[in-house]
Order: structure tokens, then C-alpha cells, then sequence
């Protein structure tokens, strides 16, 4: 590990609050304190990489400053695509930037420092609403949102593509909240607030997930922030200030039932920010020994208040390296580079560090296909699309897809000159007129311009528009626009960007064009494309192979075995005192020595489920001996690691195939203690807490309910296995096999039901009550008027033939069962045609060439949340952007919408989901009238829920004479 | 934040005798499309000692302004000899180039400007009666000093309670009695302050 002071970098001693490298790796940017002003400055990277670009005068430090914000900059954080920077600072605003490549360099008029801003970025939108200072900021996967968080407690998640449209204002924290970060699926943001909590919210319904208090009551708010942070995988989430019997530490969250058993230990100070490695690694192949399969791992950051850094790999005990003494002031931002071995670390006191790690020492980082291979083994579906068989219906709106080929590139010619100059920079100002140059222009300008006089007599001057800013730049019309993607054959409109961009890029040396003498925009693109899709194609050849070794992943066994050295992880830090440089040789060898026999074991072509048994029962070997040493210990982890069931097979039954022919799905396992959140309304708790106090040698178990401070218990004869509630109800099974509901108030509704095997899932909503059973049957109860809505009907016909199992299942307001399974696809069961129906697939083509995006409007979003945005939202958004690229031929789009639309109205029918009928009936009727089609007309009748539909199958155009009316939408047809 | 940035003040005619026009080549760049004009002022400073010596040279609207880079020559007559005193006519004084928007004042563009005999003999014996047909004036373009202050950009200057919060020093360069038939832009002058915080 090399580690550097680069003391250029600087904001004149004044603190550096963020730190941020570009997705290319060529620059980064510092936000901070400016004199008067907040201050963001834009970084060459070069001179911090090689020491003789630091030498050589004529490549620049400094490549532009911007002190617009108005108070002191908190957060700087580059878009997935690297298009724009986002900025937000004590004045309340969040900045978005982008670069404006038609400027040349130029100073600052009047600033003493000569310096000239070698590149050109600008502010582009100013985003307002929050009311207190911007504490953190963060791009969602694909740069879909921009998420701020500000001390005014809320979290404003905008729309990316269409700034300044706020999507949703998340309220809950009740302190300031001062970090934030995305779940690298997509699927939730996890936000840390002063108030001594950790909320993640879905972002699907844009709801309170889960509320994680335990780690931190004991924290006091005394950090500037609390920048957390996901691991590349998205198993774990990764908290900053959290405390264990008083000491702080770094808290570990699993996806997987946001379980708290496993923290980072060692800083003395309160945590300030974690920051996770892009990259996945996999051990370092040495030359000559066989390549055997080993487990992939992540690799961590920790800053502190105590001015030390850790880095941590999840497969080894103990910190790879702890830096003490790297500031004089807290540490306040870390930023890998996108290959995982570099790291920028920036201080309170203003200064920088940048640590460079070889891969002996982190190992091999998995590159993009292997680690989209991992997520689309762990969630179905991988963050890029690799899949050669996808490419025709689907973009690839990865930007790691672009940065992957960039790479690529980079590698195929990586001797093409490091310089940058100004005069080998962005395009001068001189033709921008008519072909005279700048200077003849100045020469009359005098006598050019107009000048008139106003009707009081003043002087008015019209002053000669010399460059005129290219509107794409300064509308959002370019947020609503894909990121680019060299892949795709329509983003013609975004050619000229990418071979602007990319031939500023070639005088950077980092992304080299194919053909340096191209000059025609339309060739760049095409030779994008050309590599971009024969890059995909060796993906999708390699895609298969690497999946089988990938389902071999056991992303826990990384984090166990730390588990066993949390204990140890006190004196490991201290152990390692000061050191600068260590090479990890030795433990690497170590545990490659530990985990040959289980390789052994996973390449004799094993049954999956097979080896994670085998793997379990190893994890619980670990698990007893590190109950032994924490013990021994005095008790530093925390009371109910110890009585926590360590995660087993079925926990999540996605991962789980189930025979096809016995159908039998997973049922929990038996817990000590578990809380539960009832509803969406983020109050309202559930609390189990089994074999509470024995009586006359049997056990008892107790249910508790609490909603903002009044609360109830009941207890049961057998342990409780599930619990689930609504504003109204409460159910529980138990062990048993009794089923218990009872009212919101406590009072036992029915007595005990007896199933004939055990609960799988238990839901409620409203009055109903809904239970999947581990025999695959569903029942659907009315509890309020003591009627079964669904008697005991099998999940045979959906499950049958494939050999999917169950990965999610709820029951509506309405009381209709919904059952999402693993293969994407989502029915619901309709009692009274007594079918099961489908109203999702994720896999529809139909979903991925719509296009009615222009018939959707801003005031829409609210109605398209329901039940059928809950199995389906993301698809949709993903379907839109396809659509908006597939060379389709246009009637045939418009067939596939339609069709889609209809299925989507009928979807939302079944669902008796009024609010989202009524969204998908405007968007309906919009896309009618946009594309005039005239054979499907409708009318408009108000029935008791809302609207009917009625089509009309006339085809005569001429004779139709129709108004249809829509509450906030009115047009006609004639 | 600004939306208006000045990129680059260029003098013309420099130096030149005193009777010449001022003349100011602006280069300035705006973020989006203006709905108002720009107000542009020249301020010459005829005493160091005293900001009653104040003249404004001219003030000139500058519109309609879309989003863009824009330049224009500012030219200004030269300082009324008659409101200077003879004692400061040669010498080291101040021009001020300013603009505001809305009536607020958002940069301030001060340079130093020598005057001076061109022939020796007057040099050393200068006349006690300041013979202007004789100067010469000269702009140090070179090294203007910029300050900038923070308005709002979106609405109207505000309410005249502000004025107390008010930086005296733009003010103290301003004195209402150089400054005939500009009363109203003046009265306007406390809120040039930072009062988008």
C-alpha cells in the first residue's frame, strides 16, 4: 500500500467536507468551505496518480472552482454516468453541474489567483426545498434519482430525469439526518439521522422498510455526518456511529431480515463515514497453482472522529490496515476509485490522502459480468444487462456497461499520451460567428451594437450574444433524456455529447477513440456500438459459466468469519499499531489453506442445497467457537447475538428451489424474539418474544403491541412463529398450528384456527387476513364478517411446471392475495371467478417495448401507487426507457402499448385498486387521443368505485362524435 | 447564486487624454434567459478624501439578455472638470464600473486610474489650476478589484428594513449628491446586500 498527501490539494486550510471521484477516474471534486462562500473545486487525477504528471507544469491541478453555493458545501457526488456533479451546502440548495465544452479555459475576472479554470462545469439546476442545511446527497443505481437529506429532518428524493420534480419527501426522522446511500439493486434507500436511527425505505412505494434503533440508542449526535454505506452486492448495509456496550463501532445490517449481530470494532471516536469498495474481490490467483473456485468478498472503509482510517476485507479477521494520525481533524469522506484500489480520504482539517493498494493486497476484483452475475444470482436479475438475448428488447442503462468499455478501450491503448494542456482543450469561442473571428468582432463593436433609447430617455444597449448556450445545457431537457449509452442505436440524440465528451476524453488519455482522425459524430457512435456490442457478446457467452460458479457464492461466509474475530477486533486494531504498508500475505494464505477442503467440496458437482447445508452446519462450528471467545471477552457482543438464530437455508425462499412435485414452501424458523411493523404507518409495532416465563413447566409465549406509546400483550401456550398486522387486525401463528386474531385492540376475535400444516406466510390488511401455508394452500379470511373469501386453494396451477417457489406474498386493502414467485411472474387469486390470474411478468416483452411516457404526467405519480406498482414499478419505468430506444416500428409499439395498457387497466380491476384503474384508465385515454386511434373509443360512466369502461368497437370514423371527461383531464374527439 | 457572471472587463483607449470617453469592452455570461435588464454605471471618483466628489459618468440599461455570453463597449464621457478640486485633478483616483439588476447591486468593478502631465516640464512644476487639455489618463486594467455581492435574482430587492444589515462600505462610495436624477436606483442601494441568505 503506497499512501500520499497530495497537499495541493486544498481549499486554503479551509475544511474539506466531501470528497467524490469521477466514474472515469480522471478527476474528482472536494466541496467545502470557500473564503465567503461554500466552495466545490474540480480535481485532476493524474497528478495525484503518478508522481511525474505531479511534476510536469503543463498538466493542470486544479480544473475549475465554484464557489456559487452560498454557505459551506457538505457533499459532492458524481452521477453514475459522470454527466453531471451534485452539490448540496448549509444554504439549503442542492447544485447540479455539468460540464460546458464549448468554453475554453478563463480565469475568474478579478480573482487574484491567475488561475484558470481549465474546464468549464455549471450549474445547471438549483434544486429548493429543503429548509435546513444539505447534509448528504446520492445518485440512485442508473441515476434515476438524486436523493438529499437535510437537517430539516426529510429526505427529498428528485426526479433525476426531470428536475426540479420532487418524487417524494420522506419524513419520519425526527433529528437531523445526515447520511444517505442506495441499495445497489435499486430496491431501497437507507437513510442514518441524528435521532438515533436507521430507516430504509422501499423504493418502490416509497415507505418505511424497517427502523433500526437498537445500535445506536447509545450514541450521542455529535458527528458532522453519518455518511453509511451498501455493500456492491447489497447484502450489507454498513451504518456510521453505532455503539456496542459503549464502544463505537461501525454496525453491520443483512439484507436479509435487517439483522444487527455484527458491527466493525476498533475506533475509539465516533464513526463518521463508511464507504464500501465498488469492486467485489476474489482472492489473488498465484501463478502456477490451480485456479480453484474461492468466495468472493467485499473490501470496506471506516472513518473516524478519531482521525484513523480502517480498511477492511469481509473475508479476513481483522482490519487489512488501520492509519492513525492521517489528520489533525476528523475524517469526513472517503472515495474509492471505480477499480477498487485507490482511495481518496478527506479531513476536517483541509487536507487529503490518498492511499493506493495493489492487488496482492485486495486480491482480484471480479469484473463486471462476474459481479452482475453474483446479483442476478441473489436477486434474479443482474444491474446490467448482459444477457445477449435481452440486448434486442432492452438497453443497456448500466453505466458500469460504459464504464466497463471505456476500460476496455483504456486498456486496448493505454500508452496514448497522460497530457492535458490548455491549448489541446475544448473548442474556442472564435467560430461562433458567422466565420468572423472574436477579435474583428471586438474591433467595431462600438459602432456595431444597438443602442436605443428607452421612453424615459435612458440609454439601453443591445450587447452582441456571442455565445449563444446551447439550451440542452441549461434545460432539463437532457436530465429527461437516457444516460449515454454507446450501446444504443437511438441515442443519436445524445451523439454529439458523446463525441464532444469523448474527444475531450482522448486528450485525457483515458478513453481513446478508435480512430483518432474521426471527425463525424455518427462514426463515434457507431464504433460504440460496434464495441459495445461485441463486448456483450462475450459477456453473454461467458455469462453462463459464470453462473454456475457464482451460485456458489455464500456472501454470509464472508462476514462469518469475521464474526468469530469481532471479539478479537479490539486488540487486532491496536495490534496493529501505526502501520503504513502492511502486506497481508500471511492471513491470505491462511484462509486459502482453510477453505480448500470446502472448494474440494463445492466442485464435485454437488446439489446446491446440499453444499449450503454443509456450509450451515461449518457456520455453526464458527459460530459455537466464537460464543466461546466472546465469552470469554466479557460480554462485548451484544445480548441477543448470542440468542439470534443465525440465519438458515429458508429465511429466504427465493434462494430455495422447491420440488415441483410435493410443494412445499419454506416456513420460518422459530426465533427467540422478533418485532414486526404493522402496516405503512411507521408507528405501530409487533413484538414476540417467545418463552417469555415458564409456568408449571410449560412455556409461554408473548405478543405485544405498541403504536406511539399505548400498547398490549397477550400471551400464548406455543411459540409464535409469524405475526403479522393491520390498523384492525393482528394474527399469529404459532408452532403449533393455530392461527390467532385478534383486534387492533387486543381482544381475541375468533378462537384458535387449526391448520392442517404449517404457516409459510400470514399477512393482513383492513379485516382480512391472509395465510399461505407450507403445503402451498391459500386461505383468505374476512374476520370482520366471519367469511372466507379463499377456502384452501393450492398454489398447484401457478407453481407447477416451473420450478419457481414463492419470493413474495401480500394481501391488498381490498383483501385480494397477491403471490409474487421467483420467475418474475405475479398472480393474483380472484374469488369469485376463482382463478388465479396473472398481472405481472416481469419477463413480458410487452412491458419492454411500451411507450407512453408522454401521456404521463408529473400528478400521476401518486395514483400509480398500489398494488400493482408494488409487483411490477420498477419494470415499468425500465420498459419506458426501452421503448424510447427500440428501432420497433411505430404501429407496432402502439399495438404493444395498447396492449399492455389494457392488461395493466384489467390488472388493476382484479385488484379492485381504484386509485391505480383510475391512472391507468388517463393514461389510456391519453395515449387514445396522442395516437389518434379510433377503433378503441370509450366512455366514461361513474360506478360505484370510481370509473367504467366501455369500448366502443365502431369503426366509421366519421360518425363518431365523442367528449370524454376525466376529473383534471378534458378532451375531445370528433 | 449568480446568474450573471462577468468574465472580463477590457479597457479601450488606454491611456488617453483626460477629455477622452471612458470606453469599457464587458464580457459577461448569463445562465438563463433575463426578463429585465441589466443597469450599467459608471462612477468616477474625483477625491480620495471624500465621497461627495462622486460622479456618475453614465448609467446605461443593458437588454434584452438570453442565456448566452454577451459583450458590449460601455462609453462614458469623461468626469466634469468643474465638480473636481483642483488639488485632486492630477493624480491617483478610482473608477467604478457597476451593475445591478432589479436595483440591487450584484458586482462592483474598481479600478485605479492615474492622471498625469505627459510633458516633463509640467510634470515637475505642475499650474496650481489643473490644466486638463495637458492630462493624461491612465487605467491600471491590469489589476481591477472585483467585489460581488449576492442578491436575488428571482424577485424584486426588498423591503428598505434591510438596511441596517448593509456592509457601509458599497455605500460610503456612493453619495447621493454626485448623483442628480438618480435618486430612485440609489434609494435602492441597502439592498445590495446578501438578502437572498
Amino acid at each position: 500500500m503506497k499512501l500520499l498527501k497530495p497537499s495541493w490539494v486544498n481549499h486554503n486550510g479551509k475544511p474539506i467536507f466531501s470528497v467524490d471521484i469521477h466514474p472515469d477516474g480522471t478527476k474528482f471534486a472536494t466541496g467545502g468551505q470557500g473564503e465567503d462562500s461554500g466552495k466545490v473545486v474540480i480535481w485532476n487525477m493524474a497528478p495525484v496518480l503518478r508522481e511525474e504528471d505531479e511534476r510536469n507544469e503543463n498538466i493542470p491541478k486544479l480544473l475549475c472552482q465554484m464557489d456559487n453555493h452560498l454557505a459551506c458545501v457538505n457533499c459532492v457526488r458524481w452521477s453514475n454516468n459522470g454527466l453531471y456533479l451534485a452539490s448540496g451546502g448549509d444554504d439549503k440548495l442542492v447544485m447540479v453541474w455539468k460540464r460546458a465544452a464549448f468554453i475554453g479555459p478563463s480565469t475568474v475576472f478579478g480573482s487574484s489567483s491567475k488561475l484558470a479554470n481549465v474546464e468549464q462545469w455549471r450549474c445547471v439546476m438549483i434544486l429548493r426545498n429543503h429548509t435546513g442545511d444539505v447534509m448528504d446527497v446520492a445518485w440512485s443505481p442508473h441515476d434515476v434519482w438524486l436523493a438529499s437529506c437535510s437537517v430539516d429532518n426529510t429526505i427529498v428524493i428528485w426526479n433525476a430525469r426531470k428536475f426540479p420534480e420532487i418524487v417524494m419527501t420522506l419524513k419520519g426522522h425526527t433529528g437531523l439526518v445526515k447520511g444517505l446511500t442506495w441499495d445497489p439493486v435499486g430496491k431501497y434507500i437507507a437513510s442514518q439521522a441524528d435521532d438515533r436511527s436507521l430507516k430504509v425505505w422501499r423504493t418502490m412505494d416509497w415507505q418505511l422498510e424497517t427502523n433500526i434503533t437498537k445500535p445506536f440508542s447509545e450514541c450521542g449526535g455529535t458527528t458532522h455526518v453519518l455518511r453509511l454505506s451498501w455493500s456492491p452486492d447489497g447484502q450489507y448495509l454498513v451504518s456510521a456511529h453505532a455503539m456496542n456496550n459503549s464502544g463505537p463501532t461501525a454496525q453491520i445490517i443483512e439484507r436479509d431480515g435487517w439483522k444487527t449481530n455484527m458491527d466493525f470494532v476498533g475506533h475509539r471516536k465516533a464513526v463518521t463515514v463508511v464507504k464500501f469498495n465498488p469492486k467485489i474481490f476474489k482472492k489473488k490467483q498465484k501463478n502456477g497453482s490451480t485456479p480453484k473456485p474461492s468466495c468472493p468478498y467485499c473490501c470496506c472503509a471506516v472513518g473516524s472522529k478519531d482521525r484513523s482510517l480502517s480498511v477492511w476485507l469481509t473475508s479476513l479477521k481483522r482490519p487489512l490496515v488501520v492509519i492513525h494520525d492521517l489528520f489533525d481533524k476528523s475524517i469526513m469522506d472517503i472515495t474509492w476509485t471505480l477499480n477498487g484500489l485507490g482511495l481518496l480520504v478527506c479531513s476536517m482539517d483541509g487536507t487529503v490522502a490518498f492511499l493506493d493498494f495493489s492487488q496482492d493486497e485486495l486480491g482480484d476484483p471480479l469484473n463486471e459480468e462476474e459481479k452482475n452475475a453474483i446479483h442476478q444470482n441473489i436477486y434474479g436479475k443482474s444491474l446490467a444487462i448482459t444477457m445477449e438475448s435481452q440486448l434486442s428488447s432492452t438497453i443497456i442503462e448500466n453505466p458500469e456497461m460504459l464504464k466497463y468499455q471505456q476500460e476496455r478501450q483504456g486498456n486496448q491503448n493505454p500508452n496514448e499520451a497522460q497530457g492535458i494542456g490548455p491549448e489541446n482543450q475544448t473548442p474556442k469561442l472564435t467560430n461562433v460567428l458567422n466565420g468572423e473571428s472574436l477579435e474583428d468582432i471586438r474591433k467595431n463593436l462600438l459602432k456595431k451594437q444597438v443602442e436605443t433609447r428607452t421612453a424615459d430617455g435612458r440609454r439601453r444597449i443591445t450587447p452582441l450574444c456571442i455565445a449563444q448556450l446551447d439550451t440542452a445545457d441549461f434545460l432539463p431537457a437532457l436530465f429527461n433524456s437516457v444516460p449515454i449509452l454507446p450501446g444504443s442505436s437511438a441515442s443519436t440524440q445524445l451523439t454529439p455529447q458523446i463525441s464532444s465528451d469523448s474527444s475531450t476524453a482522448n486528450s485525457l488519455g483515458l478513453r481513446p477513440s478508435h480512430d483518432p482522425t474521426t471527425t463525424s459524430p455518427n462514426k463515434t457512435a457507431e464504433d460504440n456500438k460496434d464495441s459495445g456490442t461485441a463486448a456483450v457478446n462475450s459477456i453473454g457467452m461467458k455469462s453462463n459459466l459464470l453462473l454456475t460458479s457464482a451460485s456458489k457464492i455464500e456472501p454470509m461466509k464472508a462476514l462469518d468469519s469475521r464474526f468469530t474475530e469481532r471479539s478479537k477486533a479490539m486488540p487486532g486494531v491496536t495490534s496493529v499499531p501505526l502501520t503504513i504498508g502492511i502486506t497481508p500475505l500471511d492471513r491470505v494464505k491462511d484462509s486459502s489453506s482453510v477453505k480448500e477442503p470446502k472448494g474440494k467440496d463445492e466442485t464435485s458437482s454437488d446439489s446446491e442445497d446440499k453444499i449450503m447445508v454443509k456450509s450451515i452446519a461449518k457456520r455453526k462450528g464458527e459460530m459455537e467457537g466464537a460464543e466461546v471467545v466472546e465469552k470469554r471477552k466479557k460480554g462485548r457482543p451484544r445480548k441477543d447475538a448470542k440468542t439470534m438464530p443465525f440465519p438458515q437455508t429458508p429465511v429466504e425462499p427465493s434462494r430455495l428451489t422447491t420440488p415441483i412435485a410435493v410443494l412445499k414452501l419454506p416456513t420460518p424458523s422459530i426465533q427467540k424474539s422478533f418485532s414486526t411493523q404493522v402496516s405503512t404507518d411507521g408507528v405501530t409495532y409487533l413484538e414476540v418474544e417467545n418463552e417469555v416465563s415458564v409456568v408449571s413447566g410449560s412455556r409461554l409465549s408473548q405478543l405485544k403491541w405498541s403504536r406511539e406509546g399505548r400498547e398490549w400483550d397477550v400471551l400464548l401456550p406455543s411459540r409464535i412463529i409469524i405475526a403479522a398486522g393491520s390498523s384492525n387486525v393482528v394474527a399469529v401463528a404459532c408452532e403449533d398450528r393455530t392461527l390467532s386474531v385478534f383486534t387492533a385492540c387486543g381482544r381475541r376475535l375468533i378462537p384458535s384456527i387449526i391448520l392442517p400444516v404449517p404457516m409459510s406466510a400470514l399477512h393482513c390488511s383492513g379485516h382480512f387476513v391472509m395465510a399461505l401455508t407450507a403445503s402451498a394452500m391459500l386461505s383468505v379470511w374476512d374476520v370482520q364478517k366471519q367469511t372466507a373469501l379463499v377456502k384452501n386453494e393450492s398454489l398447484n396451477p401457478i407453481l407447477s411446471g416451473t420450478d419457481a417457489t414463492v419470493s413474495q406474498s401480500f394481501l391488498t386493502q381490498q383483501g385480494v392475495a397477491v403471490v409474487s414467485l421467483s420467475n418474475g411472474k405475479t398472480y393474483c387469486f380472484n374469488s369469485s371467478l376463482e382463478t388465479w390470474n396473472l398481472i405481472a411478468d416481469k419477463q413480458d416483452s410487452l412491458v419492454q417495448c411500451t411507450d407512453f411516457r408522454n401521456c404521463v404526467s408529473a400528478q400521476d405519480a401518486l395514483g400509480s401507487m398500489g398494488p400493482l406498482a408494488l409487483t411490477q414499478g420498477r419494470n415499468l419505468s425500465a420498459g419506458r426507457l426501452a421503448s424510447r430506444l427500440s428501432s420497433t416500428p411505430h404501429h407496432l409499439q402502439q399495438g404493444m402499448t395498447l396492449a399492455f395498457l389494457e392488461k395493466q387497466l384489467s390488472s388493476a380491476l382484479i385488484l379492485l385498486s381504484a386509485s391505480e384503474y383510475r391512472h391507468w384508465l388517463l393514461i389510456y385515454a391519453r395515449f387514445l387521443v396522442n395516437e389518434g386511434e379510433m377503433s378503441k373509443l370509450f366512455l366514461f360512466n361513474r360506478s360505484e368505485w370510481g370509473l367504467e369502461l366501455l369500448t366502443s368497437k365502431n369503426n366509421e370514423k366519421s360518425t363518431i362524435k365523442v367528449v370524454c371527461m376525466i376529473p383534471g383531464y378534458t378532451f375531445h374527439i370528433f | 447564486m449568480a446568474e450573471v457572471q462577468v468574465l472580463n472587463v477590457a479597457v479601450l483607449d488606454n491611456p488617453s487624454p483626460f477629455g477622452n470617453p471612458f470606453q469599457f469592452e464587458v464580457t459577461f455570461e448569463c445562465m438563463e434567459d433575463l426578463p429585465e435588464d441589466l443597469e450599467w454605471k459608471i462612477i468616477y471618483v474625483g477625491s480620495a478624501e471624500s465621497e461627495e466628489y462622486d460622479q456618475t459618468l453614465d448609467s446605461v440599461l443593458v437588454g434584452p439578455i438570453p442565456a448566452g455570453r454577451h459583450m458590449f463597449v460601455f462609453q462614458a464621457d469623461a468626469p466634469n472638470t468643474g465638480l473636481i478640486p483642483e488639488s485632486d485633478a492630477v493624480g491617483v483616483t478610482v473608477v467604478l464600473i457597476t451593475c445591478t439588476y432589479r436595483g440591487q447591486e450584484f458586482i462592483r468593478i474598481g479600478y485605479y486610474v492615474n492622471n498625469e502631465y505627459t510633458d516633463t516640464e509640467l510634470r515637475e512644476n505642475p499650474p496650481l489650476k489643473p490644466d486638463y487639455g495637458q492630462l493624461q489618463r491612465n487605467i491600471l486594467a491590469s489589476n481591477p478589484r472585483v467585489t460581488r455581492f449576492h442578491i436575488n435574482w428571482e424577485g424584486c430587492a426588498e423591503k428598505m428594513e434591510d438596511s441596517e444589515n448593509v456592509d457601509p462600505a458599497p455605500n460610503a462610495m456612493l453619495s447621493p449628491s454626485c448623483t442628480p436624477g438618480k435618486a430612485p436606483p440609489l434609494g435602492l442601494v441597502p439592498d445590495n446586500s446578501m438578502n437572498c441568505l
